[in-house]
Parts: C-alpha cells; sequence; structure tokens
C-alpha cells in the first residue's frame, strides 16, 4: 500500500500537525489512528499530548524544552516508520452501549428517511461504528459510518440544551453527548452509560479508533 | 480559608490548566493570562503553577480567614484592604477578619489574585481549573458566589515581604495592543491576499467574545474552502469560518474544529490578547515559529526574575 509522506507543520509554537493525506477515507483514519497509539506507546520525551483527526494528526510538546525543527524532524521520522509497522502497542477497545431508542426526533427521522421507526432502530443498531476523533465537548466521539439510507443533514437550528446521554446521527455519523450541551443532531435515543467522568481514569469512555455497538435496552 | 463576602459576575478558581488531556478532548483551560496568574503566585511565594482567582466584569470582596500574602495582577483595578490602597503586583499582607475590596477594574479584562499558600480545591484531571462548560474542576465546577469559602494550601517556606513588587519592565506590554501571529496549518489555502488583510488591518474584540473564544470584527477574510475535515486548533489559533469573520480560540476552545486555520497567536502574546475587552482594537503581526519560540523563552525568563528577586527578597 503506498502513503503520502507525512508533512509537519507548525501548530503555533507549542504544537505540530503532521498532515497524512489530502482525501478524507477510512483507510487514512485507520493509519492515523494507528500511528498515533504507536506515538502514545513511544513516550517520546517532551510530548504531552497526541490528536489524530481526519487528515492529520497533532503533537503538542513543551516549547521550552524542544524546538519545533527538532520535534517536527523526529515526529516525521516515527510517523514513517510508524507506517510500516503492523501492530501498535495499544490496541483499541469494543464498546457495546445499551440505548432506549424514544428520543425526540426518532419520528421526524423516520419520515425525513422514509423508514418506519423500528427500522431506524433496527439500522442504527445493526452495525459497528469506529470512533473517528473526540472532540466538541469532553468525551464527544465522532463515530463512522451510519447506514446510508439514515444520513441527514444536522437540525437547521441546534437545540440550546441536550441533555448527556442523548444518542444522536447526523450525516455519516453518530455520538453520545457526554454532557448537557447545545446540540444540532438528530436525537434517537438515550443511554445511561457514562461517556465522560472527570473523576475516572480514564475520564472519556471512549477513545479515536475504538469500535462502538449500540443495543436496544 | 478565604469567603467571597460579594462575588463579581465572574469569578472562577484557575491554575495553569490541563495539558495531557486533549485526546480525551478537553481543552487545556487555564488561566486567560497565564503570565499574570504565575507573576502573581511568585509575588507571594508560591509555585507559579498554583490555582488563584480569576476576576473580571465588575467588582466585589473577600474576607481572609487567616493571615497571609496576596497580589494583584493582570488587568489593573482600584482596590483597597481594611479601606486602604492596595498596590498592583506587590505583595500585601492580610489579616484575618480583613476584607480586600475590589471597587472595579480601570483596564484591562482578567484581574488576578493570588494568595500564598495558593487555592486548595481538588485536582480534577490534573488541574484545579475550573472548566464552566463541563462543570466540572474549582469550586464544584461553577462560577463562585457570594458566601463560598475556599480552602488556601500551606505558606511557602518563602514569604517575600509586605510590599515586595516586580518591576513593570517583567510585565507583558499589554497596552500596546500588538500581538504576534505565526502562520496556520491552512495558511495555504487561503486567497494570496488573506495574510496581508490579517496582519495589516486594525480589528476589534466583538461582544461575542468569552474564555472559549474571542470573536474579531474587521475585514472579512476570504475563506472560499468553508468547513473542513475537523483537526486541532490550540488557544490561540485564528479560524475563518464561511462568513470571513475570523476567530480566535482561547483556553476553553474545543480540542479539534472545522474551519480552516489562517494563523496562532505566538504564546507569548496571548495575555495581551486575553486582555483586550470587547471593543477594543488589536493588531496582527507576522512572526515565525523559531522567533515566538524564542519570545516564549523571554517570557519564561522574566517569570524567572521574578521569582528569583522573590527569594532574594526573602533572604535580605
Amino acid at each position: 500500500m503506498s502513503h503520502h509522506r507525512p508533512q509537519a507543520l507548525p501548530l503555533g509554537d507549542s504544537a505540530v500537525t503532521i498532515a497524512f493525506g489530502a482525501e478524507r477515507s477510512p483507510e487514512l483514519l485507520q493509519r492515523i489512528h494507528s500511528v498515533a497509539r504507536s506515538l502514545a506507546a513511544a513516550h517520546i520525551p517532551n510530548v504531552e499530548d497526541i490528536v489524530p483527526a481526519y487528515l492529520a494528526l497533532t503533537v503538542f510538546y513543551d516549547p521550552l524544552r524542544a524546538s519545533y525543527q527538532e520535534m517536527a524532524a523526529q515526529l516525521v521520522s516515527f510517523c514513517e516508520q510508524s507506517g510500516r509497522l503492523a501492530e501498535s502497542a495499544i490496541e483499541p477497545r469494543e464498546h457495546v452501549i445499551p440505548v432506549r431508542y424514544d428520543g425526540i426526533d426518532l419520528e421526524s427521522v423516520a419520515s425525513a428517511t422514509g423508514l418506519s421507526t423500528e427500522e431506524v432502530i433496527r439500522r442504527h443498531s445493526g452495525r459497528t461504528y469506529t470512533v473517528d476523533l473526540l472532540g466538541f465537548v469532553p468525551g464527544y466521539g465522532y463515530m463512522s459510518e451510519l447506514d446510508p439510507a439514515l444520513r441527514i443533514p444536522r437540525r437547521p437550528e441546534p437545540r440550546p440544551r441536550v441533555a448527556a446521554g442523548s444518542v444522536a446521527i447526523a450525516g455519516a455519523q453518530t455520538g453520545v453527548y457526554p454532557l448537557d450541551t447545545p446540540g444540532g443532531w438528530h436525537i434517537l435515543g438515550r443511554t445511561t452509560t457514562v461517556m465522560f467522568d472527570s473523576s475516572r481514569e480514564p475520564a472519556a469512555l471512549l477513545a479515536a479508533g475504538d469500535t462502538v455497538r449500540f443495543e436496544r435496552a | 480559608m478565604i469567603t467571597i463576602t460579594k462575588a463579581p459576575p465572574y469569578l472562577t478558581v484557575q491554575d495553569t490548566g490541563r495539558k495531557r488531556s486533549r485526546a480525551e478532548g478537553v481543552p487545556p483551560g487555564g488561566a486567560m493570562d497565564l503570565f499574570a496568574l504565575s507573576a502573581g503566585n511568585a509575588l507571594v511565594g508560591n509555585a507559579t503553577d498554583l490555582a488563584g482567582l480569576e476576576w473580571a466584569l465588575g467588582g466585589g470582596s473577600v474576607r481572609f480567614g487567616r493571615d497571609c500574602a496576596f497580589a494583584l495582577t493582570g488587568a489593573v483595578s482600584e482596590a483597597t484592604l481594611a479601606g486602604t490602597a492596595v498596590a498592583p503586583c506587590t505583595a500585601t499582607y492580610a489579616r484575618t477578619g480583613q476584607v480586600l475590596s475590589v471597587e472595579r477594574i480601570t483596564s484591562g479584562r482578567f484581574l488576578y489574585l493570588s494568595f500564598s499558600g495558593g487555592i486548595d480545591v481538588p485536582l480534577v484531571l490534573g488541574s484545579r481549573s475550573t472548566y464552566l462548560p463541563g462543570k466540572f474542576g474549582g469550586a464544584g465546577g461553577r462560577s463562585l458566589r457570594t458566601g463560598d469559602s475556599l480552602a488556601l494550601g500551606g505558606d511557602s517556606a518563602v514569604l517575600p515581604p509586605h510590599g515586595f513588587h516586580c518591576a513593570a519592565d517583567l510585565m507583558p506590554h499589554y497596552e500596546a495592543g500588538v500581538v504576534h501571529v505565526i502562520p496556520g496549518t491552512h495558511r495555504s489555502i487561503f486567497d494570496e491576499s488573506a495574510w496581508g488583510i490579517l496582519t495589516e488591518s486594525s480589528y476589534r474584540i466583538s461582544p461575542a467574545s468569552d474564555r472559549t473564544g474571542y470573536k474579531l470584527e474587521g475585514p472579512a477574510i476570504v475563506n472560499s474552502l468553508g468547513a473542513i475535515p475537523s483537526e486541532a486548533g490550540c488557544p490561540g489559533t485564528i479560524q475563518v469560518p464561511a462568513d470571513g469573520a475570523p476567530i480566535c480560540l482561547m483556553a476553553d476552545a474545543p480540542t479539534v474544529g472545522g474551519y480552516p486555520k489562517i494563523a496562532v497567536v505566538s504564546e507569548a502574546d496571548l495575555p495581551i490578547l486575553a486582555q483586550r475587552r470587547p471593543g477594543d482594537s488589536i493588531r496582527f503581526e507576522s512572526t515565525t515559529v523559531e522567533q515566538s519560540q524564542r519570545a516564549l523563552k523571554r517570557r519564561a525568563s522574566d517569570l524567572n526574575a521574578i521569582v528569583q528577586r522573590a527569594t532574594r527578597a526573602v533572604r535580605a
């Protein structure tokens, strides 16, 4: 398999973003997750945080102890090598999240997709999703890929408050709101699984690259 | 212990933030003006990363439940201790029962109150900082209210004398209103004109600005791409939504975002931007990552100079 050569760019004076490609694909994302896990396991000095995303991963470092040039060279070299590694040190985890499918948008999703509510539930719970990345709020995992028949754009106006535990969809993705926040996704149901607990270690249930199945409760 | 006898409209516990939880979607948070918080700690003999109070939007008062030293840094305020004026950036000794009253903030946005021993609230994900959107950290994850009491940690062995202050030349040039910017990760996908517009125009801080981000009012920057696949940002990242109005991410900004990033403010200059109020102007000057890292080292050595002077003042 051929790879783009990873390319480093500074994100300010305390981080390096390493781009792996220009087009989003499940394969590229998987490669980035795998490199991110290898990097985390390598415990490179002065590295503080690693944030994988769709086309790139970003490494935060201590700029008082390492220069951008040093860090960028070291990381690019690591990424090129780990592209050839078959296995990473940390394995992604598999989660099963029980859902009560009684969400406020279940009916409207059914009518927008032309499916019955029963069919919406069957298709949402009928597959395994990958956590693309975490963000938006602590513990929020963007998961792919939703059944093509369920794909609808996010709501035109976000709701000012979506309750923690709400299971929602938008576009080709699904997610679970970890906190009460504003939100524009369509809510299919809710779970009692705690997605984020600041007193827990790790606080977030999900990590990028993990897989998730939703089970009808 | 200290008690908030009259809470200002905004008051939270902040330290230097969370640097190792971004992969979980947790923003770094911490003091908006990290230099002011750190300098305040140094003035009262604390380790520079202890927690203090971040205060904004109006006056209020605090009563001391024990003898301790405190310092006011960051925004400039009119303040009194038991009726006597308190100088900024100065170690001031308070006695049990005395009340520190901040009448008003006269310039700048965030005032920091540092106390000898630091504010002792539980560590959450390695920090005492309040993260309001997540309702964690600080005092129960919320803004402080009148009547709240907070424990202080034990005094350090090196308490500088009453009246110890730091020279103005060691503080950031807040008044200048100029910050340096490094080209962002998406600089090359903007029009040729975009960098010139950003660095040759004057912008104003919009009223729509808070710990999450500062919206900037001024010449629009054409973003013909709209949204892009999300990737990590950081405090100081200037991103441009489709409407062309730039937004600078601040301490509590989400860890990832899908708007193109045209520039990132030098970390050494973030305190200057953080202290601008809605309506204030700001200018962006082009720099490189190498120059920016040198500036950050100078800032660190300025802080260290305050720590050294404080230590010498104790021995004198």
